[in-house]
């Protein structure tokens, strides 16, 4: 079985061979990134330097969620606001493939200015398998360009180390219980945040419409988990379909957006199962999505297995 | 006990790894090209799937030689299945209805990878192709309602295929299954 106390104790050596004088990590307050920072810490120390890029695709919350949690790590900390920049790139862009390596690209030019300004060489990610399985390469089919691996940009000055590279979700998440983090047990997000949640081009308004659909679909079902009604879902999220349908509200016609609603079950990302939800419970995340937000009128679940779908939707 | 598990590109080939290593083995992940004579301390070999059509294509690697020269137990997996049943003299090719996710499949022959495993079962599938018609030396184990070859055995060498993924998290009795066909590397 894995040995978590064992793989920290090689990952911390291995890092201490590769990392010569400083690193910066990328951190987005995900499990993975939150191990490899601590793991990357206690090889480094103060030569450490955690870098946060708030996208404009982040979660509800997270900006401050993330300060919190990096406050309390012994390592230099650096919040980065590039909204405008990430928009402003991502203008035109409907193909999820090209917005994937625009994002990259985006994150990786961010780190390099850092990197340049603290004089390190390294840039640590927390990489997991999933991540290059699905980027492809070689033999390999490209399901996704996931933005740390297949959407890098083939130029780059930083040497990537990648302490997580062999270990699934479930994994990291036994390093992060044996660390103590209390991110262990957060469902994952992805790197280019809720970017690819939105179908096709985004712009900031369907972003804070989806922005707030999550955090209504993240309530209710952790809220049912609480009260002990489901087991708590490996992810659910909401996603914002570029289709518009006839609705009536108030005696008025409207014409509005849709949500899409996804909870799977798994453990490692490589296949998901659709989450058999209580009706009571997508009634009630659809009744307050419509409610809640005014260009929404109607809300489908979506019941697709990975494979052949695949978890988010783009 | 030492298994390469043989990358055709596929999905899932580390995970054949991470099942592999969790069930206490020594598993390296090399590339199909790898030359037979690098494995020499196999105990026994996984051929994994692979991008859509490899198991059509004439050439799988280095697959052909370890199938002929590596005298120990073989696991051919989706791809790898299907580029098996097609070097012993079968036949492969898209399937009428592919199959992805999840599938019921029915045990015909207990043999040995099934060896006190329930009748029925719920796998996991992801394949376009699949075995039309099965080699003479082989027998059939499994089916499924639309892929007839689920899972094949020749009949006098150690030499499984399987059409379904024994290794994803959602197939049930996945580690019964690679347990079953390390025991045979045990003899």
């Amino acid at each position: 079985m894995f040995d978590a106390a064992k793989f920290v104790e090689d990952a911390v050596e291995e890092i201490k061979k590769q990392v010569k004088g400083k690193a910066i990590i990328a951190v987005s307050g995900g499990v993975d990134s939150s191990v490899a920072a601590k793991i990357g810490s206690m090889a480094l120390g103060k030569n450490l330097v955690a870098v946060y890029v708030d996208t404009g695709f982040m979660r509800k919350g997270e900006n401050e969620f993330v300060k919190n949690l990096y406050g309390k790590m012994d390592l230099k900390f650096i919040f980065i606001d590039a909204k405008k920049e990430f928009f402003e790139a991502l203008k035109g862009v409907a193909d999820p493939e090209e917005k994937r390596k625009v994002i990259g690209e985006k994150f990786i030019r961010i780190f390099e200015r850092v990197a340049k300004e603290e004089e390190a060489e390294y840039l640590i990610q927390g990489t997991i398998a999933p991540d290059w399985i699905e980027s492809g390469g070689g033999l390999r089919d490209t399901i996704k360009s996931h933005h740390n691996v297949g959407g890098l940009p083939e130029e780059m000055k930083l040497k990537i180390v990648e302490p997580l590279r062999n270990l699934y979700k479930d994994e990291v998440r036994e390093v992060a219980r044996y660390l103590g983090l209390e991110v262990a047990e957060r469902q994952p997000f992805p790197g280019p945040g809720l970017a690819v949640r939105v179908m096709g081009e985004i712009d900031e308004k369907k972003v804070e419409i989806v922005r707030e659909a999550c955090a209504i679909v993240e309530e209710e079902i952790e809220k049912a988990c609480e009260e002990g009604l489901i087991k708590k879902p490996w992810q659910y999220f909401a996603v914002l379909l570029p289709v518009r349908s006839v609705g009536v509200r108030g005696d008025i016609r409207a014409y509005g957006y849709t949500i899409a609603i996804r909870s799977v079950d798994s453990i490692d990302a490589m296949t998901a199962a659709y989450t058999k939800l209580p009706h009571d419970l997508l009634e009630k995340m659809a009744t307050r999505i419509t409610n809640e937000i005014k260009d929404v009128n109607r809300v489908v679940y979506d019941i697709s297995n990975k494979p052949p779908a695949t978890i988010e939707w783009e | 006990m030492k298994v390469y598990v043989i990358d055709n590109g596929g999905q899932w080939t580390h995970r054949e790894w991470r099942v592999l290593r969790y069930l206490g083995v020594e598993a390296e992940i090399v590339a199909n090209t790898t030359p037979l004579e690098k494995l020499k301390d196999a105990d026994a070999l996984v051929l994994s799937g692979g991008a859509p059509r490899v198991g059509l294509q004439d050439k799988l690697g280095n697959c052909d030689e370890y199938l002929q020269y590596a005298n120990v137990p073989i696991l051919g997996i989706c791809a790898g299945h299907q580029f098996m049943a097609r070097f012993f003299g079968g036949e492969c090719g898209e399937a009428k209805v592919p199959e992805y996710g999840k599938v019921e499949i029915e045990i015909i022959e207990e043999d040995v990878l099934f060896k006190g495993l329930p009748k029925k079962m719920i796998v996991w599938e992801s394949h376009n192709d699949e075995v039309t018609k099965m080699p003479e030396d082989f027998i059939l184990l499994a089916s499924s309602e639309n892929c007839r070859v689920q899972a094949m055995k020749h009949v006098k060498k150690p030499l499984f295929g399987l059409q379904f993924h024994p290794e994803v998290e959602h197939t049930q009795y996945g580690n019964e299954i690679f347990m079953n066909f390390l025991g045979e590397a045990k003899k």
